[in-house]
């Protein structure tokens, strides 16, 4: 074999190895501290999550074994889980509903021209540059039976008889406290639905609009079947958003109730961690819960983005 | 923020330090031992907040020991018991605590033994000694007690024509009907979480029941308890307290009463700085009674007693906090605290220092050894929160199933 040959043997060698392994593993330079990150602050809490719920602890973090099921069994039992259960699909349910209802309205709005439109669009960001805890503990002593705010306009107009009754304690029974609560959850959701809805409808190109005026559609007709349509994207990434913020909603219930009385205005989310305080492991479980029903969500929410990019 | 910022910066400079000594290799360094302390806040407001009264004695202590430095951070009582436990869970261990102690921290080898961080375990005030050991060792402190009374506003008295205090509860009932009718709350009833455990022994205790029988044997859903329950339903339905009592924390009742809202209620001596400050009742305008039975007052009350309670962690600080615990509980630090919240001493000589300040609260100190404790049990922190959560749903038709759900807990344990 000659010189020429072996050198002709290697470049065709390297000519069919398209990359070499450094050239391979390059991008890994990149991509590595994302992966890291995600193993570290996703993947690993996840992980110790479910190992967690399989174990048995002492309330003040100690490990005693391994409980097997009993955890979930422990939870089941909780004669308080179905009405929990159930609020947190009503909560969800009527929060995103009607933020999303109200915030179709807002949107289009805003995006009509009048004068001090700019400043409405500035005072629509209030509710949701404050945070969410300042604003439920201002609704909370809004709401005090012997002199919130509320109260006092409510008795200055005669529609309240007396302080510290029943009538003026709103966040006392857990009904109103939650119809309370799922108000303030509507206030807080509805800034970044509405912002989100009104970029939608800037890029809705205002010669649909010509063509349908010059077709003589009115303004029903022009709404349901050109503004609505082109406007889903915004709305169904607006939707998915707003139903994992209110699924995972803490500060607002946490200050106006506590969950109380007893877990009467209680979601998932604040039961995990009022169980924390005495059951580490029943916690644990119901967190594996949530999760399990946060990752419906998410899959729901990449089929509705891929249905999106078809649509498209 | 000024303290919220200098931990880093401590932080910072005790890990360039640690880096310094690990390249110079053995280094006989006397480094600054730094103890972290974490105190309830017994304020109302930035005014009298705890941390100034910690902080006072940590910066002379420092300057008496320049080698041990004392970071202070106090909690609010609402969030007291859960931010230590968060920090226990977590392997975050506070070097001294001041506030609720619970057995379990004992139970779990957590904490030192009284006589090993005090240098006269026997100056701490005998009648919390159970209360505060846990098999027979005593590891918590006694730092500040109260004992509870029976609070009336004697100007809405006079105004519903209603003569002396009641002794019964029936007498109890018909008098907060008639200060209800002024518009007022006739009486206050704060079972929500802050302090639901307090108010709800008190009236068991009116009732001959109370959370365990006289053995130590669990006994929450006994058929007096169950019977106390369905009179103070009665009270609630006939609109005597204020609404909805499950909801109510203790702080914004005693501010009630304070503002002259509240015809009685079950308070503290501490009530009275707040009762103070508000400036709207007199010295002469409110009063107070023996708690109130079913059949006639009390003899006994509950005494509480907050602990101070020092971890173990690695055990290397032992000698420091032996020190400071010594000078936290010298008399004058003892009878400030105490002048400063009318609550009365955790010491011995501290209250005896006390009762010569303040003679009108002498009385108090005497009640101290005959009154009822808390359970001395290691599930009592998860009874005890439970309590909270769930006892105002125990006002309404079914306070037995509420009573067993608690019982429930005491015996399934940890």
């Amino acid at each position: 074999m000659s010189i020429s040959a072996a050198h002709e043997g290697v470049a065709a060698i390297r000519r069919r190895r398209p990359l070499r392994l450094e050239t391979r593993l390059a991008p890994l330079i990149w991509v590595g501290p994302a992966m890291a990150l995600i193993v570290v602050v996703v993947i690993w809490p996840v992980v110790i999550m479910i190992k967690t719920a399989f174990q048995h602890i002492s309330p003040d973090g100690f490990i005693l074994g391994w409980a097997g099921w009993r955890n979930f069994v422990f939870l089941w039992q909780e004669p308080d889980l179905p009405g929990i259960l159930l609020r947190t699909c009503i909560w969800v349910a009527t929060v995103v509903v009607g933020t999303m209802l109200i915030s179709l309205a807002l949107s289009q709005l805003f995006n009509q021209k009048f004068p001090g439109r700019r400043i409405a669009r500035w005072a629509l960001i209030a509710p949701w540059a404050a945070s969410v805890m300042m604003t439920s503990i201002v609704f909370r002593w809004a709401l005090d039976p012997n002199n919130g705010i509320i109260n006092v306009v409510l008795h200055d107009l005669g529609l309240l008889q007396r302080f510290n009754s029943d009538a003026s304690d709103w966040l006392g029974t857990p009904d109103r406290a939650f119809a309370w609560m799922i108000v303030v959850a509507i206030f807080v959701s509805v800034p970044f639905s509405t912002y989100a809805l009104l970029a939608g409808l800037q890029s809705i190109p205002s010669d649909v609009y010509e063509a349908a005026r010059v077709d003589g559609a009115g303004t029903w007709r022009t709404y349901l079947t050109i503004t609505l349509p082109l406007l889903r994207p915004a709305f169904i990434v607006a939707l998915l958003i707003n139903v994992m913020n209110v699924f995972n909603s803490f500060p607002i219930i946490w200050e106006m109730t506590r969950g109380g009385p007893g877990h009467e205005t209680s979601t998932t989310t604040t039961f995990m961690y009022q169980l924390k305080e005495s059951y580490i492991g029943e916690s644990a479980a119901m967190s594996v819960v949530n999760f399990g029903l946060v990752v419906i969500i998410v899959l729901l929410y990449l089929r509705a983005t891929v249905w999106n990019r078809e649509a498209a | 923020m000024r303290i919220a910022r200098r931990p880093l910066a401590l932080a910072g400079a005790s890990a360039a330090l640690a880096l310094s000594f690990a390249l110079a290799g053995p280094v006989s360094a006397r480094a600054d031992t730094v103890l972290n302390l974490v105190a309830a806040d017994y304020g109302t407001g930035p005014s009298d907040t705890s941390q100034a009264y910690w902080q006072k004695i940590a910066d002379a202590f420092h300057a008496a020991n320049p080698s041990i430095t004392v970071k202070v951070q106090t909690v609010n009582w609402n969030d007291f018991d859960t931010k230590i436990q968060t920090m226990v869970q977590n392997r975050q261990y506070p070097d001294i605590t001041e506030g609720d102690y619970f057995a379990n921290y004992a139970q779990e080898g957590l904490l030192y033994k009284t006589d090993q961080v005090l240098s006269d375990p026997g100056n701490l005030m005998p009648a919390f000694k159970k209360l505060g050991s846990y098999q027979g060792a005593q590891y918590g402190m006694p730092f500040t007690t109260s004992s509870r009374a029976f609070f009336y506003n004697k100007k809405l008295f006079s105004q519903a024509g209603i003569a002396a205090p009641p002794k019964t509860w029936d007498e109890l009932m018909t008098d907060a009907g008639k200060i209800e009718k002024l518009g007022k709350i006739g009486y206050g009833m704060p079972l929500g979480p802050e302090e639901a455990q307090a108010e709800t022994l008190l009236w068991f205790l009116g009732n001959g029941g109370g959370y365990q029988t006289a053995d130590g044997k669990w006994d929450i859903n006994s058929p007096q308890n169950v019977q106390t329950m369905e009179f103070m339903t009665k009270l609630v339905k006939a609109g005597d307290t204020e609404p909805n009592p499950g909801t109510k924390n203790r702080a914004v009742i005693l501010e009630q009463f304070a503002q002259g809202q509240v015809g009685m209620l079950n308070g503290l001596t501490a009530l009275i700085p707040i009762i103070k400050q508000a400036g709207v009742l007199t010295s002469s305008d409110w009063g107070t009674a023996a708690i109130v039975g079913k059949n006639g007052p009390l003899n006994t009350t509950l005494g509480v007693c907050d602990f101070m309670a020092a971890f173990k962690t690695d055990g290397s600080k032992q000698a420091a906090i032996k020190k400071f615990l010594d000078f936290a509980l010298q008399d004058q630090y003892q009878v400030a605290f105490a002048e400063e919240y009318n609550l009365l001493p955790g010491t011995t000589s501290g209250a005896a220092a006390f009762a010569k300040a303040d003679p009108q609260l002498a009385p108090f100190i005497q009640a101290l050894p005959n009154a009822v404790q808390y359970p001395n049990s290691p599930v009592w922190a998860q009874v005890k929160t439970q309590i909270q959560q769930i006892i105002g749903t125990a006002i309404g038709p079914h306070p037995k199933a509420v009573l067993d759900t608690i019982q429930q807990t005491a015996l399934k344990g940890s």
